[in-house]
């Protein structure tokens, strides 16, 4: 399916020859992303890596292309999705009437504000892009899970966003400043402080009235669903250590010269009560960089770069109920408070470092945790992963999800469907020094096995169910017509709310609904 | 991952990518990833042969870029399915460019890929240098030196003479080693041509082929022997010359102050690791999990020719070596490499350019490489650029230090391609 010769033609128009195509091989590239296969599955369909074709994939260069492409998709009734880094099914069109908004050309970071701790990005500008250039002036931002491949801008404003550093960095939702965003009608509109009358500047997300930061993406976001958002200003952070950061040797087998004052801790709690007090109180100090349980198969993970070295590390895997920890400063005296500190929590819940003792990390471990490359070891076991759950609440909230998922997990392990981790892969993180906490289930599965795809599947079904019979809050994949008429019902009815904010944003429902709400109920 | 160089390397926003082609024509399909899929959605019948998905499968140099990044945690090899890609697509009849199939016609009429006379392939060979019919060290000049980049071909020959090196080379014998052809995806033809080459060399009983071209370096270290295996040894030069400095073979009398960057070659760095023979078996530890035992070795660029060269320009008297940021493995390509340069010139001066400017901001004015078909496209895009760099390959600036009495480059008219 191509465009109409005089439709393409007015996008050309738009964005210059070269920069949009409706060719079959490009179009077609388009439509695969990884784990596109389990959501085609859980909607019921061919559990295949495809997704409907787009018509044509553009390219535009700024903000005024953005706001022509919109308006002409609404001229013309063509469903849009944009993406940045494109990293995931929630960046595939969900009809095959629509365009591909690729962000790849807007890539600038505008702005580094150094005095007042924030940036302003456009969408395709990388995570380890951004980071490299913030530690030219000591700072830092926050990172997903998804990697430093990701865009920065996509995840504070249409995704979901825990990172491995979120005891310091917080999470994506909270971290956004000014906004600007081309609403579905093709009007642009300017967040907060970006959209004063006089002197514009990114500085905040708010003004005067509503907040609109909620409506923008709430918790989750609305994954292109309403609207692009082509420049975001987001909160920055002290770089928690020395910018020094020399990567000797050659891929896969980097060596790292370890900053100064950085430490690793892994301590085995034994169990999840007393992993919740112990998280608890670490987080109550203020001190870690990264605080997270992870299950004993996950810890072996990220100290591993291939299936064949993880399994080298047996003896981490028995750990029962291991949290890990990372303090790092940037003064002598900041380091020796933050070890004297983690003392008196060891001495208190009488812990061990197994790091040192039992196991010493290769120092590039250190680079990956400072960059926030962790999560990407969860492809090495199978080359196929993807979590469930994704529940922000209390450590106690989060312990019992990860219990009750555990006899769950073990039944599909038993099928064959998703591999072995005892049930009790779970990832579970402190946000902004433990003023609350993430937990998600990544679950190990083999995209070329149809068998596996379609347990997969099946598993992360009954998990979002467990979710709702066990009150164990709304998973992060929430997302899409289905899921929010399960769970709205049972959560304040808050898919009502949001069909309200779609229809007003999106009368014309252009922006792709696929991973966002309809705004008609099915 | 593709689209990168390895996360951890990337040092500024400027100089964060690796992929000249997705950094050229910024389609996703452009990337590794996006010719795997490729790939997938031609074996599933989502897409045919057409004009444009050739023009997508070749518009990429092969620099295996993509590869070294990816497989930093993963196994996926996207440098390998992309070749595999375009065997397909000749196989079926549909590759390679036409412009590609005119140098392989060259190659068969003539033996080298630029339609020019056999007869003329020792044309770049000044009478005053030393040949030892009686040597068991080959110098195989190749045809981008032989015809285009003679300098190199000289440079090369008169620092072997003055390190007192015995070398021979095949005159009419020497033929196109088959890399142009083979990165095209005509594995038929590329094996008539190594055959031929093998047949050649352990004729002469030689115990060591030396190459200044990192293409044919490449094609003999890494590819013949996946089709057959030879006893002789493979050096590059710059692993010659580093060893001439270490035993004192070479009197680097000559001052030379400036300052240099050097651009790894792909097919003398990462492309050059040779494949290691695994013969262990893959043993499933649970269902979907599996392992090998012994572990295989993943090909990730760190055995190719990197410290050498620099060490090389680091003994030079005179010389400041600064880095670019894309270096070694994760090297950005000059852009000629794959057939590009002939059947996409304005996407190799582009991607020349990229790297020059790379070049310019390390603050050197002299840029350095090892392999002639780098030196024509970097070249290329200086002058493109209108660049103030100037541009040697190493043996042209080791010949320019070495005791006054050795000849210097530039004395033979270099032809431009």
């Amino acid at each position: 399916m191509v465009l109409e010769s005089k439709i393409f033609k007015e996008f050309e128009d738009i964005v210059g020859i070269g920069n949009i195509n409706d060719g079959e091989v490009i179009t077609n590239t388009y439509a695969y992303n990884w784990c596109m296969e389990i959501f085609n599955y859980m909607e019921g369909k061919e559990p295949t890596p495809f997704s409907p074709t787009p018509k044509a994939v553009i390219l535009p260069s700024n903000t005024e292309e953005v706001q022509k492409i919109v308006k002409l998709c609404n001229k013309y009734g063509l469903v849009f999705k944009s993406q940045s880094t494109g990293l995931g099914p929630w960046n595939q069109p969900s009809t095959d009437n629509s365009i591909i908004i690729d962000l790849r050309r807007m890539n600038k970071i505008v702005k580094i504000d150094e005095k007042n701790l924030y940036t302003v990005i456009e969408p395709y500008v990388s995570g380890a892009q951004l980071q490299a250039e913030l530690m030219k002036y000591n700072l830092n931002c926050h990172m997903p899970g998804a990697g430093p491949m990701v865009s920065p801008l996509a995840s504070h404003t249409s995704m979901n966003g825990p990172g491995f550093t979120s005891p310091q960095t917080g999470h994506s939702a909270r971290n956004v400043l000014g906004v600007e965003w081309v609403l579905p009608d093709g009007e642009i509109l300017r967040l907060g402080s970006a959209g004063m009358k006089n002197d514009p500047d990114w500085f905040h997300g708010d003004g005067p009235g509503p907040s609109l930061r909620g409506i923008m993406r709430g918790w989750a976001g609305a994954k292109s669903g309403i609207g692009v958002f082509t420049r975001v200003a987001i909160k920055l952070f002290p770089y928690p250590c020395s910018t020094d950061f020399n990567i000797n040797g050659y891929s896969p087998n980097y060596d790292f010269d370890i900053p100064d004052f950085m430490k690793l801790y892994v301590m085995d709690c034994n169990n999840f009560k007393k992993l919740e007090s112990v998280m608890l109180r670490v987080e109550q100090e203020e001190i870690s960089f990264m605080c997270s349980y992870l299950s004993g198969l996950a810890v072996m993970a990220i100290f591993s770069n291939s299936i064949e070295s993880l399994m080298d590390k047996m003896a981490i895997g028995q750990m029962k109920a291991p949290i890990v920890v990372i303090i790092a400063a940037r003064t002598e005296r900041e380091f020796e408070y933050k070890q004297k500190v983690m003392d008196l929590v060891m001495l208190e819940f009488k812990l061990k470092n197994i790091i040192g003792n039992i196991y010493s990390p290769q120092p590039i471990f250190y680079a990956e945790a400072l960059r926030s490359n962790l999560g990407l070891h969860g492809f090495i076991a199978t080359g196929g992963f993807q979590s469930s759950k994704g529940v922000a609440d209390t450590a106690a909230v989060c312990l019992k999800s990860t219990k009750m998922n555990i006899p769950l997990k073990k039944k599909y392990i038993k099928k064959g469907a998703i591999a072995n981790d005892f049930g009790e892969g779970t990832w579970m993180t402190s946000y902004e020094s433990g003023h609350y906490f993430h937990m998600e289930a990544p679950t190990m599965f083999d995209q070329t096995n149809e068998h596996s795809v379609k347990g997969m599947a099946e598993y992360m079904d009954q998990s979002n169910q467990l979710d709702l019979l066990k009150h164990l809050g709304a998973p992060f994949f929430v997302e899409g017509n289905r899921m929010h008429e399960l769970f709205g019902p049972h959560m304040s009815n808050y898919h009502i709310w949001l069909r309200k904010i779609k229809k007003a944003f999106d009368p014309n429902n252009i922006a792709d609904s696929g991973f966002y709400i309809l705004p008609k109920e099915n | 991952m593709c689209k990168w160089i390895p996360q951890l390397q990337i040092k500024s926003q400027k100089y964060a990518t690796i992929c000249p082609s997705i950094d050229m024509f910024n389609f996703h399909t452009y990337s590794g990833g996006g010719r795997i899929i490729i790939a997938l959605a031609l074996e599933m019948g989502r897409v045919k042969p057409s004009e444009e998905l050739m023009k997508i499968v070749y518009q990429c140099t092969e620099c295996g870029g993509c590869a070294i990044a990816c497989k930093f945690l993963n196994t996926l090899e996207p440098l390998e399915i992309i070749s595999k890609l375009r065997e397909k697509l000749v196989a079926k009849g549909h590759g390679p460019m036409p412009q590609q199939q005119e140098y392989i016609d060259a190659v068969k009429k003539h033996n080298n890929p630029y339609n020019e006379p056999h007869e003329n392939r020792m044309n770049w060979l000044p009478a005053d240098i030393k040949i030892d019919p009686n040597a068991k060290s080959l110098y195989f000049v190749g045809c981008t030196s032989s015809y285009r980049r003679k300098e190199i071909a000289i440079a090369t020959a008169r620092v072997l003479n003055a390190a007192g090196y015995p070398f021979k080379i095949l005159v009419d014998n020497e033929y196109c080693c088959g890399s142009p052809i083979l990165r095209t995806g005509d594995r038929k033809t590329f094996r008539d041509v190594l055959n031929r080459n093998l047949d050649i060399i352990e004729k002469e009983k030689i115990e060591t082929v030396i190459f200044s071209c990192a293409g044919c370096y490449d094609t003999f270290k890494v590819d013949y022997p996946l089709e057959r295996n030879y006893k002789f040894k493979i050096r590059h030069t710059t692993e010659l010359f580093n060893e001439f400095i270490e035993n004192s073979q070479l009197q680097l009398t000559n001052h030379i102050p400036i300052t240099v960057t050097y651009h790894d070659p792909c097919h003398l760095g990462r492309n050059a690791e040779p494949y290691q023979e695994w013969n262990g078996d893959k043993v499933q530890l649970m269902p979907l999990v599996s392992i090998n035992i012994p572990e295989k070795i993943k090909r990730c660029g760190q055995n190719g020719v990197y410290e050498v060269p620099r060490n090389v320009l680091k003994k030079i008297p005179g010389i400041k070596l600064v880095e670019m940021e894309r270096i070694r493995e994760y090297t950005y390509c000059c852009g000629a490499g794959g057939g590009v340069k002939a059947a996409f010139p304005e996407f190799a001066l582009n991607t020349a350019k990229t790297r020059i400017e790379e070049a310019e901001d390390t603050g050197a004015d002299t840029l350095i490489s090892a392999c002639p078909f780098c030196s024509t496209n970097l070249q290329d895009g200086i002058k493109e650029a209108g660049s103030k760099l100037q541009f040697y390959d190493i043996s042209e600036l080791l010949l320019k230090a070495l005791k006054s009495e050795t000849k210097h480059v530039k004395e033979s008219a270099v032809e431009e391609t």
